[in-house]
């Protein structure tokens, strides 16, 4: 979740509530949704709250919503924008994969220390969450009596140049740096541009700014260290670029309502995107920006009293929006609809249903009374989750630890370990018949656990790299755990077992397997077997065991589970090979089948 | 009159003049000392004979101090190889003199020490010599050592005593001795004859069948003693916490879910309006398998889930600004939560088109990849639980959810107002820690948006919820490290003694 940093002396000046405390600032804060979380080295408040309202990521958006909070500002606020000085121009070799840019002048800025640390904390905080990292957009602000427009033609406008550049063309000194370098040199030797690098990797032409002095930003990358701004830049080129418009824009629109909380003037930039520009914006081949438009959503009466659960009278509901920082107006029909005005730094109200959460919010959703809903419904447990629930009282009956082990596992653990190979069973091996087409149970075609296995793409740790084929090896491996606990240890599980299958829509199959283990000084076949026909007997069940060969076990002690005339599991003495791998100084003896078999 | 055997034995083993004691009457009975003890007292409490306890120190020699009488106190062995090697008329280097004395690792300490503290002679710049005049015949530890061997009454110096405990050449210990004496009862019993009622220590199906149960004195048992342990099987913790919270909502009128661990990123993610680009889509917090995509989703429902996201739903929805592709929603990865099967249910592919009102539930294994610690694992059960319904309010959310969470001894919750991309208005819950009182999130809450809703074809409200299984089992079993319980790292022992929890 996001995190925005405070200076509640900032705080208080933005809210001109001087002399509210800190922790009265904080009560007013987790109201509005924002978790104290700590503070940083520099004293300053940490805040966490759920990414919603991004708007809140600097100390001026709070500030605006605490005033709302307050009562001391109602209703939708937009800055005045002065007409528009400068363009963008989009060259046609921007690169198709960072199509968009977007931009605005921002005027009389002051910035002190605090003011400037809190533009780039808005800035990063941006990046971290509408831009994705920088992928989806990223912002670039430039101190404007740095940057030279040359009006393309005689008497127009002064502007700057979004277009792409060859990785190795063109120079400049990025920030933190002292050389020129091409954009390539940057991602290879600047800290920056190694951290950004593989946003760019593998485009053709890099996407970079562009004035009448030549190249200054390396967008998404790094800013030129001439466009600087400092505490003594007093006018503001702000440019985002991105792979999306209305996510830059909006981007664009959080930044400006913080800078001209600040007291700056915002001027509008014209945005024009060349005819053989990839991708001319939904919006049209020329903008003006920033845009400031109020968006409109229709929401019912209706609605928000059912969704809420109170009667409202109409003017309390315009007042709850109004307190959100929203306008509403309604028409005196029958059925009451609200005309919401919803401004343009909200980035989060995609349906009517969010202005409702949006007056529950500020009615207080601490008021609403809870009760119990007047429903009637029948419950009850699903089938399979029965029947596993009743095999596993009949194994704890017998004397089993019912045990939970891990669906992932490693190719190591459930088939080397135990001596197995891959493929070698199940949906792999399992030959359908050729008059009905009907396939036998996997669980018991060739060799029980040899599935071939479906694999995690990207594991990060080499213990989980797989789903389990069956369930024996985990019970193999808490026995290699406990061998230090007291003996008999005899242990069970019905769980969950996977293995690739392409006639299954996921092409996964999925089945529940019934795994028992007896490890004890006395474990034999025989030992097995009795609580294996036990679990039979108590479903109804009719056992056979014909003798077959398992690498697991031990041949001539190894068995194959059939219940009602299916091949469905294995059962044996586990071979010693397998148990000296797995550290076991006593015996142990084993079964596993389909749970489906017991239906 | 019949006496049980043993009680008779010990009768006759006593006499009315002279206190017998136990281990007396033991040896001429031929009964274990435990067993004359408790014969006697029963014999007491019958009056017919009288116990006298008396209280007495015993010594006994340790292995060390039987070594020492056998071979001589090493001290007294290093005077003696001095005096071999005349060191009473010049000193001999130490060395010599303990391989004379056949000293050896912690005995050339002890007769070292002794040595110069008994007088027998003295150390100097690694040179020993012995004090001509020094008599170790008359050290009075060594002839008490002796004494002890030779089964005497240590009548002694309890200085020397102290002496030989704290070297650990003897053991000294409190003792009961018991002896026994007949009453007059007594005597008049024996005098009138009584006879032995046979004891057995088993009742056999001999015994039962012949009815000679009837004639039999069973042997008493210590019942106060442990018996061996017993492990017995038992259901494992979490699933029994899963158990209780299934009974409470089948109790409240749900209905349990199931469907594939393995799904489609569409019923997943995209049925939930999360945006393809949303972070917890990336390929760092879930697990994507190599198998080929998912087929079987409906044309329909797929068009209509893409519209949503693009677009947005209904005449003032707006889309996300996000890509989105049919390719990614039919990769197959391990869910990441359960609502997926909320999600098939809702649509009507896991089985019958649903009409209000219903409820769902499932207590189901979910996948996160996140670090493994006590607290977190990437395997974990998740219950998942919706309500639908004709106009449900925020309001029945709430009564809901304190209902639910009541059965589990917590109440207060708090309602904090909170954003997912799948729900709206939403809602994390606070509760208090039934024990520690501390406030802990127990789940998070809300009413599916229409986004999510509409193109399942729902057309009525939907609210759910959704919380950590292990999360409450901790706070029942009161396990802090949740790889205790689960997976194969459990330990065996734990999951055999954590309290049964109902």
């Amino acid at each position: 979740m996001p995190v925005v940093d405070l200076d509640t002396d900032e705080l208080r000046g933005l809210t001109g509530r001087t002399d509210t405390s800190d922790e009265e600032f904080k009560q007013d804060l987790f109201g509005l949704g924002l978790e104290f979380e700590g503070e940083t080295d520099d004293g300053l408040l940490q805040f966490e709250f759920a990414p919603d309202r991004l708007d809140r990521l600097s100390v001026e958006g709070v500030a605006r919503s605490l005033r709302y909070h307050y009562g001391d500002d109602r209703g939708v606020y937009v800055p005045e924008t002065n007409d528009s000085e400068w363009t963008i121009e989009v060259d046609e070799s921007v690169p198709d994969e960072r199509p968009y840019v977007t931009g605005a002048v921002i005027r009389g800025v002051d910035l002190d220390e605090g003011a400037l640390e809190s533009l780039i904390q808005l800035q990063e905080k941006l990046h971290a969450t509408m831009g994705r990292g920088r992928a989806k957009g990223a912002i670039g602000i430039h101190d404007l009596a740095m940057v030279k427009g040359a009006p393309l033609q005689e008497g127009s406008e002064p502007s700057i140049t979004y277009r792409g550049v060859e990785p190795d063309g063109d120079t400049f000194v990025p920030l933190d740096a002292n050389n020129e370098l091409t954009p390539d040199a940057v991602l290879a030797e600047h800290d920056t541009g190694r951290t950004y690098a593989d946003l760019v990797e593998g485009l053709d032409r890099y996407p970079a700014i562009y004035d009448e002095l030549g190249l200054f930003s390396f967008p998404p990358v790094i800013n030129g260290k001439r466009t600087e701004v400092t505490t003594g830049s007093r006018e503001l080129f702000v440019e985002l670029t991105g792979t999306d418009q209305w996510t830059i824009d909006r981007m664009c629109n959080i930044i400006c309502y913080a800078l001209s909380a600040r007291g700056a003037t915002i001027e509008a930039v014209e945005v024009s995107y060349a005819d053989g520009a990839t991708a001319p914006s939904e919006y049209g081949a020329e903008l003006v920006r920033p845009n400031f438009d109020v968006d409109e959503k229709a929401v019912s009466h209706d609605r928000i009293e059912t969704l809420l659960g109170v009667d409202f009278e109409r003017e309390e509901v315009v007042d709850c929006f109004e307190r959100a920082g929203l306008d509403a107006s309604y028409t005196l029909d029958e059925d009451v609809t609200y005309e919401v005005a919803i401004p343009p730094y909200r980035v989060d109200v995609l349906h009517p249903l969010d202005l409702v959460d949006d007056v529950g919010r500020a009615y207080g959703f601490d008021e609403l009374e809870p009760r119990y809903p007047d429903v009637g419904t029948v419950g009850g447990r699903h089938e399979r989750s029965r029947l596993e629930d009743a095999v596993r009282t009949s194994l704890v009956g017998l004397g089993f630890e019912d045990l939970l082990n891990f669906h992932m596992t490693s190719g190591p653990e459930n088939y080397d370990r135990m001596n197995v190979e891959p493929g070698t069973g199940g949906a792999a091996v399992a030959e359908a018949d050729a008059d009905s087409g009907a396939r036998p149970a996997l669980a018991g075609a060739g060799i029980v656990g040899g599935g071939a296995p479906v694999e995690i793409t990207e594991p990060y740790s080499e213990e989980y790299t797989q789903l389990r084929t069956w369930a024996l090896p985990s019970l193999v491996m808490l026995l290699e755990r406990n061998t230090h606990n007291a003996y008999p240890q005899d242990v069970a599980e019905v769980g969950f077992v996977a293995e690739r299958d392409d006639a299954e829509s996921t092409n996964v199959a999925e089945r529940r397997h019934v795994a028992g283990a007896v490890a004890r000084r006395d474990a034999s076949y025989e030992a097995a077997k009795g609580r294996l026909q036990a679990v039979c007997d108590d479903f109804g069940a009719e056992l056979a065991t014909p003798r077959i060969e398992h690498p697991t076990f031990i041949d001539g002690r190894t068995a194959a589970v059939e219940i009602d005339g299916e091949r469905v599991g294995v059962i044996g003495e586990l071979h010693p090979a397998v148990l000296v791998e797995h550290d076991l100084e006593v015996p142990v003896a084993a079964f596993e089948f389909d749970l489906d078999a017991l239906r | 009159m019949r006496l049980p055997e043993r009680q008779l034995a010990v009768l006759e083993a006593a006499s009315a003049t002279d206190g017998r004691t136990i281990d007396e009457i033991a040896t001429e009975t031929g009964l274990k000392p435990e067993t004359v003890v408790g014969a006697a007292f029963d014999l007491r409490d019958e009056g017919l004979c009288s116990v006298a306890e008396r209280t007495a120190e015993t010594v006994d020699l340790t292995d060390e101090g039987r070594r020492y009488v056998a071979d001589g106190l090493p001290e007294t062995r290093l005077y003696r190889a001095g005096l071999a090697l005349d060191a009473d008329e010049a000193p001999v280097s130490m060395g010599r003199v303990i391989g004379e004395a056949a000293l050896d690792g912690p005995e050339v300490d002890i007769a070292l020490s002794n040595f110069a503290r008994k007088g027998f002679g003295s150390i100097d710049s690694g040179e020993l010599r012995v004090a001509p005049d020094a008599d170790p015949d008359a050290d009075p530890e060594a002839s008490v050592l002796a004494a002890l061997a030779d089964g005497d009454d240590p009548a002694v110096d309890e200085a020397v005593l102290d002496r030989l405990d704290s070297r650990g050449l003897v053991d000294r210990a409190e003792s009961v001795t018991r002896s026994v004496t007949l009453t007059d009862d007594g005597v008049d019993a024996l005098m009138g004859g009584v006879a032995a009622t046979e004891t057995v220590s088993e009742l056999t199906p001999e015994l039962l069948a012949t009815g000679e149960w009837r004639d039999v004195e069973f042997a008493e048992y210590n019942v106060e003693a442990d018996a061996p342990g017993v492990s017995g099987g038992r259901k494992h913790v979490l699933r029994r916490t899963a158990d209780r919270v299934k009974d409470v909502l089948v109790g409240m009128g749900f209905q349990e879910m199931e469907g594939p661990h393995a799904d489609s990123d569409f019923w997943i993610n995209d049925c939930l309006f999360m945006p393809q680009d949303h972070p917890a889509r990336t390929h760092w917090d879930r697990f994507a398998l190599d198998v080929e995509p998912m087929e079987g989703i409906p044309d329909e429902l797929m068009a209509r889930v893409e519209a949503a996201h693009r677009d947005g739903w209904g005449l003032d929805g707006d889309g996300y600004h996000s890509p989105w592709s049919e390719e990614f929603a039919r990769e197959v990865a391990l869910r990441g939560h359960t609502t997926s099967l909320s999600m098939r249910y809702l649509s009507g592919i896991a089985g019958a088109e649903l009409d209000p009102p219903q409820r769902y539930f499932s207590v189901e294994k979910v996948y996160r990849n996140d670090t493994l610690d006590p607290t977190h694992l990437l395997e974990f059960f998740q219950i998942e639980g919706w309500v639908m319904a004709e106009d449900l309010s925020v309001r029945d959310l709430m009564g809901t959810f304190e209902e639910f969470y009541r059965q589990f001894g917590i109440t207060d919750i708090r309602f904090k107002p909170h954003y997912n991309p799948y729900t709206e208005p939403s809602f994390e819950l606070f509760g208090e820690h039934p024990e520690t009182g501390e406030e802990i999130e127990i789940g998070n809450s809300g009413v599916f948006r229409e986004e999510v809703t509409g193109p399942l074809g729902v057309d009525c409200d939907v609210m759910a919820w959704g919380l950590a299984l292990e999360r409450l089992a901790m706070l029942t079993t009161g396990a802090e490290d949740i790889r205790d319980l689960h997976g194969t790292l459990a330990d065996i022992d734990f999951l055999r003694n954590a309290e049964v929890s109902y």
